[in-house]
């Protein structure tokens, strides 16, 4: 089937001289031939290019543009307020410092995280943060308290005048008045304070006045006396036996002048018995009480 | 060859050379094939944006048959596909002499309004076909590639619309 495309080929100067010859002669050939002169003749209007181009590189810019998703901005907005809400709440949590407090005259026990037993002795402070305890088992006491600390990790008892590190132990720290006492009852307790650093076994004790050792003699007992209202004092400033009893009575004692400065208090003083405590206190300094409401004037017999 | 660029058709400088060196003939081709100039710009446009949409996927040597691809499945689907109106412009013609007569030359202008409308009726294969060989001077390999067919078949286009020029110029003497 050879379709009749002889007319291209004349077109395009293809055929020969006799087909060319035997075309020239048919009726048609003058239509043809202007056909063909004149379409060569024809040509496009012009259009402008630049503006052309202009138009595409506009629209293609903007094609492209789409292709970067824009998320709803409130997804954008909810998420962060969650961040923020939930960072905040996370910086709270993680930051938030638990507060124990026993008032003057008053006592606190309580357990800490990791089922540790804490008891404040009267008029006494203790902050901790219960957020990450077990890994982080650290507390900062003002006063005195008694610790059972259940075993773990080591246990940091920080006070402004020394640490105290144990490891799953039973031990007391006190510390008032740049004085720091610690006593250890069970397991093994570090003390430091300043440069220097103690290791206390059971029935040790150790206390630093403004950083000094005092070489104050070991504890009989196996539990600190003050659990049993009877505090024990070694190598003590009347001054301070006399902060102690105010602590415990919640009362006011008045010494005007102390007749024996250099002389520290060793003893026990009972803190369930006013009037015994003072019987305890005041022969050996040599003075004497007068009570008026909820103060006591001490003075020289 | 540029495979200097790796960016390709991506390249601003690459893409803007590219339509300078091909964006008018597909223009004219688009003018053959909806024998209107606001159509053939615009379907111009089209095919070059959507070229730049796909630049990443179009090797610079396959740039040129995309574009025609595009152009080529282009169809007019806003407006109905009546009788085109064709404005070709006219050469000088005034080809050989100057002293021919003005009836010659009212012959000669009826001729090419005669023809202009004739070309205007074709189909529009036959038209892009005959009017790529006439006015762009393209070889019919050439047109082959363009409009996606084969060689002969571009061959019976043309010979197709020589007929049926012929037909309607000498039917309305």
């Amino acid at each position: 089937m050879n379709e009749d495309v002889t007319l291209a080929k004349w077109l395009n100067d293809e055929m020969d001289d006799r087909e060319l010859k035997d075309f020239m002669s048919t009726p048609e050939y003058a239509t043809y031939s202007k056909i063909k002169e004149f379409s060569g003749r024809l040509s496009v209007p012009e259009t402008d290019m630049a503006a052309l181009y202009k138009n595409i590189s506009d629209n293609k810019n903007k094609a492209n543009q789409p292709r970067v998703r824009r998320l709803n901005p409130w997804i954008a907005r909810v998420a962060a307020i969650l961040v923020l809400a939930l960072g905040a709440t996370f910086f709270l949590y993680a930051t938030h410092t638990t507060t124990q407090r026993a008032e003057v005259a008053g006592r606190e026990t309580f357990l800490l995280p990791d089922n540790s037993e804490v008891v404040l002795n009267a008029g006494s402070d203790v902050n901790y943060r219960e957020f990450n305890w077990s890994g982080n088992r650290r507390l900062e006491l003002e006063g005195e308290a008694y610790f059972k600390v259940a075993k773990g990790q080591k246990f940091d008892v920080v006070t402004p005048f020394g640490t105290v590190t144990v490891v799953g132990t039973q031990f007391n720290v006190k510390a008032r008045n740049g004085r720091l006492d610690v006593v250890c009852y069970e397991g093994k307790v570090k003390v430091t304070s300043g440069t220097d650093t103690v290791l206390l076994t059971p029935g040790k004790t150790v206390a630093y006045l403004d950083g000094k050792n005092l070489n104050v003699p070991n504890a009989k007992e196996h539990k600190p006396g003050w659990l049993n209202y009877e505090t024990y004092f070694s190598k003590v400033q009347l001054r301070d036996v006399i902060s102690e009893m105010e602590r415990q009575y919640n009362i006011t004692i008045s010494l005007k002048n102390n007749p024996q400065p250099n002389s520290p208090f060793n003893g026990t003083v009972p803190m369930n018995n006013l009037d015994m405590a003072l019987d305890a206190l005041l022969p050996v300094y040599h003075l004497q009480a007068k009570k008026a409401g909820n103060t006591i004037i001490l003075s020289a017999e | 060859m540029k495979q200097d660029q790796p960016a390709g058709i991506c390249e601003e400088i690459t893409f803007s050379g590219f339509f300078k060196s091909h964006a008018k003939a597909l223009r004219n081709f688009l003018y053959y094939k909806f024998g209107n100039e606001e159509q053939a710009d615009e379907a111009t446009q089209e095919a070059f944006i959507k070229l730049w949409e796909n630049c990443a996927n179009v090797p610079p040597e396959k740039a040129k048959s995309f574009l025609y691809t595009v152009a080529n499945n282009t169809t007019l689907n806003h407006i109905a596909h009546k009788k085109v109106v064709l404005e070709y412009s006219k050469k000088n013609v005034n080809h050989d002499t100057n002293n021919q007569s003005p009836e010659f030359l009212m012959e000669e202008d009826q001729f090419a309004f005669k023809l202009q409308s004739a070309i205007a009726n074709l189909s529009e294969a036959q038209r892009s076909a005959f009017l790529l060989h006439r006015i762009d001077g393209k070889k019919y390999h050439e047109i082959a590639e363009i409009l996606e067919i084969g060689v002969k078949a571009v061959e019976k286009r043309i010979h197709g619309a020589l007929l049926q020029l012929r037909k309607e110029i000498d039917t309305f003497k």
